[in-house]
């Protein structure tokens, strides 16, 4: 049905992005079932999810082909709400 | 880059100043997120001076529904991206069937959601109970109506395409949902590690 | 003027600016009761000065966008408005109204107009801004409605746009929620929670798609940019305004006795309510910036301008000074509010009904598209004396209020308030001197309307050629 060079290939990228974030998805949910605690696996945790809006924004939004400040749009958002977790979460763990 | 590199979005063009669909959308998007972020730091910091409580009711929260939700939003995410190719391509009734799929997937988000606050419901839990059923409750809720209002915008996407309203050349209607859509995954991708796992 | 009933909007414009004077000499006469406070006592008392103040406030922006709708929908609609007469009559029932019941402030007791107007039969008096008797409250209902079929089967039998479509919503939303002013509950708690459904609802959400639609229209007319941009950057513009503003509703209930959950609803959602207004600011200036025609009217470009800037430095940047509960614990009911409300005031709501009047005067009386030379540069003279002189008043509050606040809350010792009163007298006595700027501003302003009548219309010239 779909004549694209992508579409003869065996996997399409998006493919192989979408079984990523699932197999990252259940890494995450295993911790969490785990009950693991501890600043080190709450930042893994965090990390992941902040690799996971990655992928989103690169692939699946598209902004992996986009030029200048809209390129990095998704990955400042990311940035700046996780670094104010990962501040809130060495401070709860300083105390 | 050519067509066969990206699949994501305008992967047969040179790189383009501006992200796919609508700008109005993405200036739309970034005011979004900038709330979710407000959100998610207002969390984090109260957390902050509660974490006993917060990992007591953290431990009431069920993480299977919150996997099982992610997964639905995940591939929901995916069949959207399907759905935009299809477009690209110009088969609107591929376009429209991606499209329904990620919308059937996004339903099975709201009923797993919804049984998760019947459950709660159930149990007495509210607004007022404590600080972080507070927020469990106001960020989910929130959440989930930017997922309704998602699946709205998809809805006009696939309908549109059925009625064959889109073709390779203009295709811009479909980018403008489906860069919507990711960003109602996106915040979920960041709300369920935080809320759900993160002790 | 390409449509003959567009011509009804001209009463409602005279009817505005005429209101609005009284508006400002009353808020002169309660400035001064602020420093010396048997001014004009027992003829005019502080608490009833105020009333009409705010009153006068609020009417004459009612008449200001029933006449911008009135001009604006034939327009976007390609059609004469349903019934022009009906426009007529309802200005008249609603300049009379109006008259009677800020008489029946000034010459009757509070208690006896109530009385007078049989208020328990229908209690609604006795709240701050809703202070209008029951009788006066239907008459707005009655004039709302009316206006509303005008306008809205005019928009309904012509040419829909999303210009006049988020116009017609705004002004449904403000009629539909001015019904709360009917609902006044025993508890204090519930009546204060939906009080504020008619007053935050109105100028923090509906308004501001009034506001929104106006400013995309003059836009429009103005610039010559592309319509779908426009609308595009409107739709962007209300969704975040109803986003923001409709939970924003709960930095209202901090105090007032409700669960705690709205000190976050409120303080997040509302800290985010500069956002529509500053894409707003960003929107008309690039709209100017990307113009396709000079237009002649200058003033009405430079009014434009001027409230996408006010509207955001007053609704914006000074509402989020203290939106957030930590910071409005010490804050509410201060001179802060005070400076806000006077910024927010003017910058988004009197300056878009300017903007209006500017643009469409000149079509009502006659002209081809702007007025002489003569005449916008003073009504340009006013913008700024205007302008400026909020800017002085809003600073002064704001000093006022930030003293007010360290004295008598945030000290180690806190003063009571009259003491306080009298150590901040300084800052009353500049905001009134500022007070005086703006009424000259204004009668600077009504000046413009009557020189340069008979000079040749100013046209852009072609060396200024984009």
């Amino acid at each position: 049905m779909m004549t694209s060079a992508a579409s003869k290939r065996f996997l399409r990228p998006c493919t192989w992005v979408y079984a990523a974030l699932i197999a990252l998805t259940c890494v995450t949910w295993l911790i969490g079932r785990l009950q693991l605690s501890g600043l080190s696996t709450a930042l893994l945790v965090l990390a992941l999810a902040l690799l996971k809006g990655h992928l989103i924004g690169d692939w699946f939004m598209g902004l992996r082909a986009v030029r200048g400040l809209w390129r990095w749009a998704i990955v400042i958002w990311l940035i700046v709400p996780g670094a104010l977790i990962t501040l809130a979460f060495v401070l709860s763990y300083g105390n | 880059m050519n067509a066969t590199d990206t699949d994501g979005q305008r992967s047969n063009e040179v790189a383009s100043a501006y992200p796919p669909g609508d700008l109005a959308i993405w200036i739309f998007i970034l005011a979004e997120l900038l709330v979710f972020a407000v959100f998610f730091a207002a969390y984090a910091f109260t957390r902050m001076n509660h974490v006993e409580l917060f990992n007591q009711y953290q431990a009431t929260l069920n993480r299977d529904a919150a996997l099982i939700n992610t997964i639905a939003l995940l591939t929901a995410s995916y069949f959207v991206v399907r759905g935009v190719v299809a477009a690209r391509e110009g088969d609107n009734a591929l376009c429209a069937r991606w499209t329904w799929a990620a919308i059937a997937m996004g339903a099975v988000f709201l009923v797993v959601k919804s049984a998760e606050y019947a459950h709660h419901f159930e149990a007495g839990i509210n607004l007022r109970t404590n600080t972080f059923y507070m927020f469990y409750l106001s960020l989910t809720f929130f959440h989930f109506l930017h997922v309704i209002l998602g699946m709205v915008i998809l809805a006009a996407v696939a309908l549109k395409a059925q009625r064959g309203g889109y073709s390779s050349a203009d295709h811009t209607g479909v980018e403008t949902g489906a860069s919507y859509w990711h960003m109602v995954d996106l915040v979920w991708l960041v709300l369920f590690p935080l809320v759900y796992v993160m002790r | 003027m390409q449509y003959k009933s567009q011509a009804v909007a001209k009463p409602y414009f005279i009817a505005a600016i005429g209101l609005f004077v009284g508006q400002i000499l009353f808020g002169l006469i309660i400035g001064l009761q602020y420093v010396i406070g048997d001014f004009l006592f027992p003829e005019i008392p502080f608490n009833v000065a105020r009333m009409v103040h705010t009153n006068l406030l609020i009417v004459w922006l009612l008449f200001g966008f029933m006449g911008a709708a009135y001009y604006l929908v034939p327009e976007e609609a390609e059609r004469e408005l349903v019934s022009p007469g009906l426009a007529i009559l309802m200005f008249w029932i609603f300049l009379v109204a109006g008259a009677l019941t800020i008489l029946g402030y000034l010459l009757v007791p509070y208690s006896g107009l109530a009385e007078m107007t049989g208020n328990s039969l229908l209690p609604t008096m006795g709240r701050e801004f809703l202070e209008q008797p029951t009788i006066t409250k239907i008459g707005i209902v009655i004039v709302a409605l009316a206006f509303l079929f005008n306008v809205g089967m005019t928009v309904l039998k012509g040419r829909k746009t999303v210009v006049s479509l988020v116009l017609l919503i705004g002004l449904t939303g403000l009629a539909l929620l001015f019904l709360f002013a009917f609902y006044n509950p025993d508890n204090l708690v519930k009546d204060k929670f939906y009080w504020w459904w008619v007053v935050h609802l109105w100028v923090e959400g509906v308004w501001e798609l009034i506001l929104g639609s106006i400013l995309a229209f003059v836009l429009i007319k103005t610039t010559g940019v592309d319509r779908e941009v426009i609308e595009k950057w409107l739709y962007v513009i209300i969704a975040m305004t109803l986003i923001t503003g409709i939970i924003g509703t709960g930095h209202h209930f901090y105090w007032i006795g409700t669960p705690e959950y709205w000190q976050w609803w409120g303080s997040i959602f509302s800290a985010l309510e500069p956002i529509p207004f500053f894409m707003m600011t960003v929107f008309a200036f690039n709209m100017v910036n990307r113009r396709r025609r000079n237009h002649p009217n200058k003033a009405a470009v430079l009014w434009a301008l001027g409230t996408a800037v006010m509207a955001f430095l007053g609704a914006g940047v000074w509402g989020f000074l203290h939106t957030l509960s930590p910071v409005n614990y010490y804050t509410h009911g201060s001179q802060i509010t005070a400076a806000h409300g006077h910024m927010a005031f003017y910058g988004a709501y009197v300056m878009i009904v300017l903007t209006m009047i500017s643009y469409a005067m000149p079509m009502l009386r006659g002209r081809e598209a702007a007025n002489s030379n003569r005449s916008q540069v003073l009504e340009m003279w006013s913008f700024w004396l205007m302008t400026v002189s909020i800017v002085f008043i809003t600073l002064f509050l704001t000093g006022a209020g930030i003293l007010q606040v360290y004295l008598q809350r945030y000290s180690a010792d806190p003063l009571p308030f009259m003491v306080v009163q009298d150590k901040i007298a300084l800052f009353y006595w500049m905001r009134e001197v500022a007070g005086v700027m703006f009424l000259i501003g204004l009668l600077t302003y009504i000046a413009s309307f009557f020189v340069g009548g008979k000079e040749p219309e100013a046209v852009v010239a072609a060396t200024e050629g984009a």
